[in-house]
């Protein structure tokens, strides 16, 4: 028993030693952190993104690598546990000795690897939608922020449906809160007035949906066209839309429109019943461009399925992963400052046919595209942006966020600058 | 592939059909100029042609426009000539959209899809109805009908005028004559029409009507607003009536869900137990079979697809049953009398399981599609019941009276019954205890796997699938009184229901935390659940 | 004579982990902070985090193996205790930011603010001292149980039922917590701690100071532990579980020992999770998730039920398994955490710390009363007891 206890009590210097062996004989390759979810609630999303990464890093190594030195990617599993993200992005840091990692899906994901990441001055890029409101300066945001997204799905409807009254359903956390809140503020500023807005929040993996989809039709009853702004998350997006599809909720005459629906989470809906309805994305796997052809086949190849399907986040991380590729061969070496000063501005060809480029915000430039469903899993596109749009991060519709800018180049270095008071620092005092 | 040519053959025996009773073929050549300009330009441009061809009034154009709405009108790249494409292995097989006649066939790179938008598919809507009014098929007239009562299409109003005096079905003609009064209230027709029409509106009494009635109450003045608001509140009223009982139902398909879920681990855990924490992934295992099953039916006999749940339904307990049987045999036979490690043991084992369904199918969710007789909804008075519910109330139900059956009335149920209540006593009496209880194991998890069908149609099919449904279903058995089959059935009613009633006025979140609060304090009123069970056993 | 009943208290496996302790909380910190980043000996901060968020999960797995190892109430609902005594340290690190949040607001935290609420809601005031949030890490969870045991055990909810009534209750904490109108954060829950007491909490010392702390908080749950399951009480304790009836007919207030224990039980978890926050950087409401829960469970169970030490052993070895696993083998360290388990149950029914017999040679036959009642299954046989 001594022994086992004396065991357990070196286990933390065991940990560390064993790994730090690994990092000795790994000289020669640049290391590529992946921090996404491979089990548990998120699995369903993200272990698609760790597929694209090892595709993108291994499709790099073909071309010669990086600096002439290979890739090589790290994958751990932090499991859909938050505390896990912060201690895996840590271990990728300290004792991997990434330069890059490329991971998260959830706001709460990024929201607890962010200190780490500032702390330790590594860099995270972020491949996913999500809702503003945040600027680091370790961090790229590769995803929408919500006008890239959420503002021109609304214009959208506005100006082509006619719709006057509005359902704002989200999942109850903080994407869908921060969404709905600047949608609702945006639609007051657009004259709609409080009662024709409903805002429905229901809880993570709601799996029954019949209430909340007749309530829909209920609300839908008083006489003004009626659409449905969808913040619904991950898992319980499958069974909103069975409930829709067997309650007869047609797109002409209720249409649903999501932010968090792509073709991955369509892959497991029958969606016959539901075409027509909307998402807004910045890709589709239907955009007729050379570049996604080549990146469909290649990825279809890849994942030896040639029913896979691309979406939005893969397309995010394409982005993310050749800008820093370029950022790096740009700064001459992967150290995280000189890549961070050398990525704003690099443009890189996005798969809808034009560049993306990396602002000065770390959000990048993306077109906004907006699509409807048809019946073979696929969308349509039925409008798009003229050009690109600028990621905002800080929303004008917000009271607190409105002064507020992001410019990480010298000498601002500033993730929260107030244009009112002129000090980096939010508010400031 | 059957099915699509079955779908080529529906749509050119319908042209074969509309042509041959409207006169000679080269009438339809007055609506080719129409018909060709509908893929040329943008949205606008093409809901023009639409207009213009369902302004012709000629049927003829009916199925032209199906094709439009479900994908299959295209353009041919090589002469811009717009075709039928139907999908034939990798190659489209190609047909005039008027006369159906054969165009050969042409490579998928060949031809561009003529695309449409929802307001694009709202005219083809309005159009096709407008069309159809006079079709010999009743039940084409009526979606005819409903079509217009949904475009309120002022040009349709003659139409309709000339279909209701021809009509000889009267639901039918109901269905027009409200079709009839909503395109009025929409239009400017004289006040004494209109109130007329609200009348009629008002009789329909659905939310549909609601809709228009409202609509009038916003956009008019007078007599007429004082109507609509009139015939809206009562509406309203009724409505809300409806609504109770629609929440009612909603809470009994719920409590059957719960049911389906929970029963089988009222067997396990309830009847041996075991604290079966591998009881989701059983579940998970049973629609992982529907879905296997209904691909492996799409691949060889598609004539066979609406059956494939069917099917599914014993292979899923085969399955689930059988890998509850070699978990007996090889884990839980060495635990009984360790109940507490059982928990432990299946706990590992569950996320075995997960992470192999995970490896093997890949993390994504799969696609288990709706037969046929699954699909839609349909009505009792103002209640709307969806198929897909109606069905799983209905097996939630049979299962539940099968096994009530086989722990009743069979042998084997009088075995397990016997050595679960007194395993030496029974081994004495010569029951093969060790057969019994892998048997009573396979039972629990073969329903388990049968509820995985079910849930299959109504949730992610995906490795997590087991994990939302396993707290739901140790409440519900809990709730009822552990050992108690009624218990489960009562319990699973009562949470399905009070979640359901509360929801509306609580959301969706305290809904739930409600009812775990109830069921909290419902434990400290009655420490052994709802039907707990009497005597020394309980006490054991 | 307090300190030699203390002494007499304490059994030699818990001098061995109390003597392993402080030489743990004694040397990482010196060979962290000491020694230089290339010495051969040095111990990184990622290593003495770790190890600080492992004792904290064991001083959890100690709570639940005092309640379920020597009362035989089988908790399912433990996070919660953890999460709340989190949420309090975590309320005290938010108002620790001050001005430094996104929007530089001196008196909201940032989640507040984008939800546009004006003013700090009631339940936050207080929150700017440490000692009260350290009262609270305490109280919360001490209270909630004190509250849901009182009424559990005076109505006698026993076995399954309380074990799925725990879990009821954690589960309806997660949901309301879920909720962003609850104040607490949400989803994201609370995060981008800044300093604790005026330290930065990102430096090294402050890491090995809250090490330190965590070591000693594991120290004082096992004595006090200890202390308990060896006085008097804890052989009440030890009566009930086997027989509880027996016991109540012997005239016991069963009631008030289980309470008394469950409320300690559940303060001790506080603890754990107040020490779990500021190390980790964030608390959210996934800490309730029933999951979780059942994990610690199982934790006690690899260790060895009933042996105090043996939760810390057990929870220290899963969780330093899942963090070799999920960095060795990402793609399948569930089937080797999974088959963990079920290899412990089948061969080392009493954990792994079962395996080592004591130093004075003798292990009490430990009887684990089943809590699937209401058959007779569980009626012991020793042969299929396994024992």
């Amino acid at each position: 028993m001594n022994k086992i206890l004396r065991g357990v009590a070196a286990a933390g210097l065991l940990a560390a030693s064993a790994i730090g062996a690994g990092t000795a004989q790994a000289q020669e390759t640049i290391k590529v952190g992946i921090l996404h979810s491979l089990s548990g609630t998120m699995a369903i999303s993200e272990t698609t993104l760790k597929d694209v990464m090892l595709m993108l890093i291994d499709d790099q190594n073909k071309k010669g690598g990086v600096l002439g030195k290979k890739l090589e990617a790290v994958v751990v599993d932090p499991a859909s546990n938050w505390p896990l993200f912060a201690e895996k992005a840590r271990e990728l840091i300290t004792q991997q000795k990434v330069a890059v990692t490329f991971g998260c899906w959830t706001s709460v994901s990024r929201k607890a690897v962010l200190p780490v990441f500032e702390e330790l001055n590594s860099i995270l890029f972020y491949p996913v939608q999500y809702e503003g409101e945040e600027s680091q300066r370790n961090i790229f945001y590769t995803g929408a922020a919500p006008n890239q997204q959420a503002i021109p799905a609304v214009d959208y409807l506005m100006g082509k449906e006619k719709v006057k009254r509005w359902v704002l359903a989200g999942t109850d956390y903080v994407y869908p809160r921060t969404t709905n809140k600047i949608l609702e503020a945006y639609l007051k500023a657009k004259g709609v007035p409080a009662e024709d807005i409903m805002i429905n929040y229901t809880p993570f993996g709601h799996s029954d949906w019949q209430s909340i989809v007749s309530g829909i039709k209920k609300f839908g009853s008083a006489g003004k066209k009626t659409a449905v702004v969808s913040t619904i998350n991950g898992d319980a997006n499958v069974p909103f839309y069975k409930e829709l599809g067997s309650q007869g909720v047609k797109a002409v005459d209720i249409p649903v429109v999501a932010f968090s629906v792509g073709e991955e989470e369509l892959a497991g809906i029958d969606t016959g019943p539901l075409v027509g309805h909307l998402a807004a994305w910045n890709y589709f796997m239907s955009v007729k461009s050379p570049e996604n052809a080549v990146f469909i086949k290649k990825w279809q190849t890849f994942i030896k399925n040639p029913k896979r399907v691309t979406n939005d986040p893969m397309e995010a991380h394409v982005i993310g992963f050749n800008m820093w590729v370029k950022a790096v061969e740009k700064a001459g070496t992967t150290a995280p400052d000189a890549v961070i000063d050398a990525i704003v501005g690099v443009s890189v060809p996005n798969l809808s046919g034009g560049y993306s480029t990396m602002m000065p915000n770390h959000h990048i430039t993306k077109p906004v595209l907006i699509g409807e469903v048809q019946a073979n899993g696929q969308f349509d596109i039925v409008w798009s942006t003229s050009g690109l749009v600028v990621g905002d991060e800080w929303s004008d519709f917000l009271p607190d966020s409105k002064p507020l800018i992001a410019d990480w180049r010298a000498p601002m270095s500033c993730g929260n600058f107030n244009t009112v008071t002129g000090k980096c620092g939010g508010k400031g005092s | 592939m059957s099915c699509v040519r079955l779908r080529l053959f529906a749509i050119l025996a319908a042209i074969a059909l509309l042509s041959s009773v409207s006169g000679p073929a080269n009438a339809a050549e007055d609506l080719r100029p129409l018909v060709d300009k509908l893929g040329l330009g943008d949205f606008e441009e093409t809901a023009r042609a639409v207009d213009s061809l369902a302004a012709t009034g000629d049927a003829r154009a009916a199925p032209l426009l199906e094709a439009l709405a479900n994908g299959d009108l295209n353009i041919r790249k090589s002469d811009g000539r717009v075709v039928i494409a139907i999908r034939d292995g990798a190659d489209y097989k190609l047909a005039d959209p008027l006369d159906g006649a054969a165009l050969g066939v042409v490579p998928a790179g060949g031809l561009d899809r003529i695309r449409i938008n929802n307001s694009l598919r709202r005219n083809i809507r309005a159009a096709i109805g407008a069309l159809t009014l006079r079709s010999p098929d009743p039940s084409v007239r009526r979606g005819a009908a409903e079509a217009v009562f949904k475009s309120r299409d002022a040009g349709a109003i003659e139409i309709l005028d000339a279909a209701i005096a021809a009509e000889q079905d009267s639901g039918v003609r109901r269905v027009m004559e409200q079709a009839r009064a909503a395109t009025i209230l929409a239009g400017n027709a004289p006040e004494s029409d209109k109130l007329a029409a609200i009348d009629v509106l008002a009789a329909r009494g659905d939310r549909d009507a609601l809709a228009l009635l409202n609509n009038v109450e916003i956009n008019s003045q007078g007599a007429l607003k004082d109507a609509a608001a009139t015939a809206s509140a009562k509406l309203t009223d009724t409505l809300a009536i409806w609504g109770m009982v629609q929440n009612v139902w909603y809470g009994l398909s719920l409590g059957s869900v719960l049911l389906l879920a929970a029963i089988g681990l009222a067997v396990t855990f309830g009847v041996m137990g075991v604290i079966n924490m591998a009881h989701g992934e059983m579940v998970m295992l049973g629609a992982y079979t529907a879905f296997v099953v209904q691909s492996v039916v799409r691949e060889f006999t598609p004539e066979l697809y609406d059956l494939s749940l069917v099917i599914a339904l014993p292979l899923a307990f085969l399955f689930a049953g059988g890998v509850g049987v070699l978990i007996e045999r090889s884990i839980i036979r060495w635990l009984y009398g360790r109940p507490l490690e059982t928990l432990l043991a299946t706990w590992g084992l569950s996320l075995v399981l997960q992470q192999a369904v995970r490896t093997v199918f890949g993390a994504t969710n799969q696609e288990v599609s709706a037969p046929s007789w699954m699909a839609g909804a349909f009505a009792i008075g103002q209640i709307q019941i969806t198929w897909g519910r109606l069905w799983i109330v209905i097996l939630a139900t049979m299962v539940f009276v099968a096994l009530v059956v086989v722990l009743r009335k069979t042998s084997f149920g009088l075995q397990m019954r016997a050595v679960t209540q007194n395993r030496s006593m029974a081994s004495s009496m010569g029951i093969r205890t060790p057969w019994v209880d892998a048997m009573t194991f396979g039972l629990g998890s073969g329903i388990a796997g049968i509820a995985g069908v079910a849930l299959s149609q109504i949730d992610n099919v995906s490795p997590n699938l087991g994990q939302s449904y396993i707290i739901d279903s140790f409440m519900v058995v809990v709730f009822g009184g552990v050992g108690n089959l009624w218990g489960t059935l009562v319990g699973a009613l009562t949470l399905g229901i009070v979640n359901k009633l509360l929801e509306p006025y609580a959301g969706a979140v305290f809904a739930k935390v409600f009812v775990l609060v109830f069921i909290i304090l419902f434990i400290q009123k009655r420490p052994r659940g709802l039907l707990a069970l009497r005597g020394r056993v309980a006490e054991a | 004579m307090i300190s030699g009943r203390l002494v007499r208290g304490l059994e030699g496996r818990v001098y061995i982990a109390l003597a392993a302790l402080a030489v743990v909380a004694v040397l990482l910190p010196v060979l962290n902070l000491a020694l230089p980043e290339d010495s051969a000996f040095h111990v990184s901060s990622y290593a003495v985090t770790l190890a600080g968020k492992y004792l904290c999960y064991a001083l959890l797995a100690l709570s639940v193996d005092l309640v379920w190892g020597y009362c035989g109430i089988l908790s399912l609902g433990h996070g919660a205790f953890f999460a709340l005594g989190g949420y309090a340290m975590g309320m005290y690190l938010m108002r620790q930011i001050g001005a430094r949040g996104v929007y530089g607001n001196p008196d909201l935290p940032d989640f507040m603010v984008f939800l546009n609420w004006k003013e700090l809601p009631w339940y936050w005031y207080g929150f700017d001292q440490l000692w009260f949030a350290c009262l609270m890490v305490v109280m919360v969870p001490g209270m909630l149980a004190f509250v849901f045991g009182w009424f559990a055990f005076r109505s006698r909810v026993t076995g399954v039922y309380l074990s799925i009534i725990t879990q009821a209750l954690t589960f309806a904490l997660l949901l309301s917590f879920f909720r962003n109108d609850f104040g607490f954060g949400g989803n994201n829950g609370l995060t981008d701690f800044k300093d604790i007491l005026g330290f930065n909490i990102q430096t090294d010392e402050t890491r090995s100071g809250l090490f330190v702390a965590s070591a000693m908080a594991m120290a004082l749950g096992l004595i006090v532990a200890s202390f308990v399951v060896r006085s008097k009480l804890g052989k009440v304790l030890v009566a009930l579980r086997d027989a509880e009836s027996r016991t109540r007919f012997l005239g016991y207030r069963v009631e008030r020992y289980k309470l008394f224990v469950w409320t300690l039980s559940a303060c001790m978890a506080g603890v754990a999770g107040g020490l779990y926050v500021p190390q980790v950087g964030i608390i959210n409401p996934g800490e309730f998730a029933p999951a979780n829960s059942i994990e610690v469970v199982i934790w006690v169970a690899v260790g060895g039920r009933g042996l105090l030490v043996g939760s810390v052993v057990g929870a220290i070895l899963v969780n330093f398994a899942k963090t070799w696993f999920t960095g060795a083998l990402p793609e399948f360290w569930l089937f080797a955490l999974g088959g963990l388990f079920i290899a412990v149950t089948l061969f080392m029914p009493r954990g792994v710390l079962g395996l080592v017999p004591s130093l004075r040679g003798k292990i009490r036959p430990l009887r684990l009363p089943g809590i699937g009642k209401g058959t007779s299954s569980t009626v012991e046989s020793p042969a299929k007891a396994g024992e």
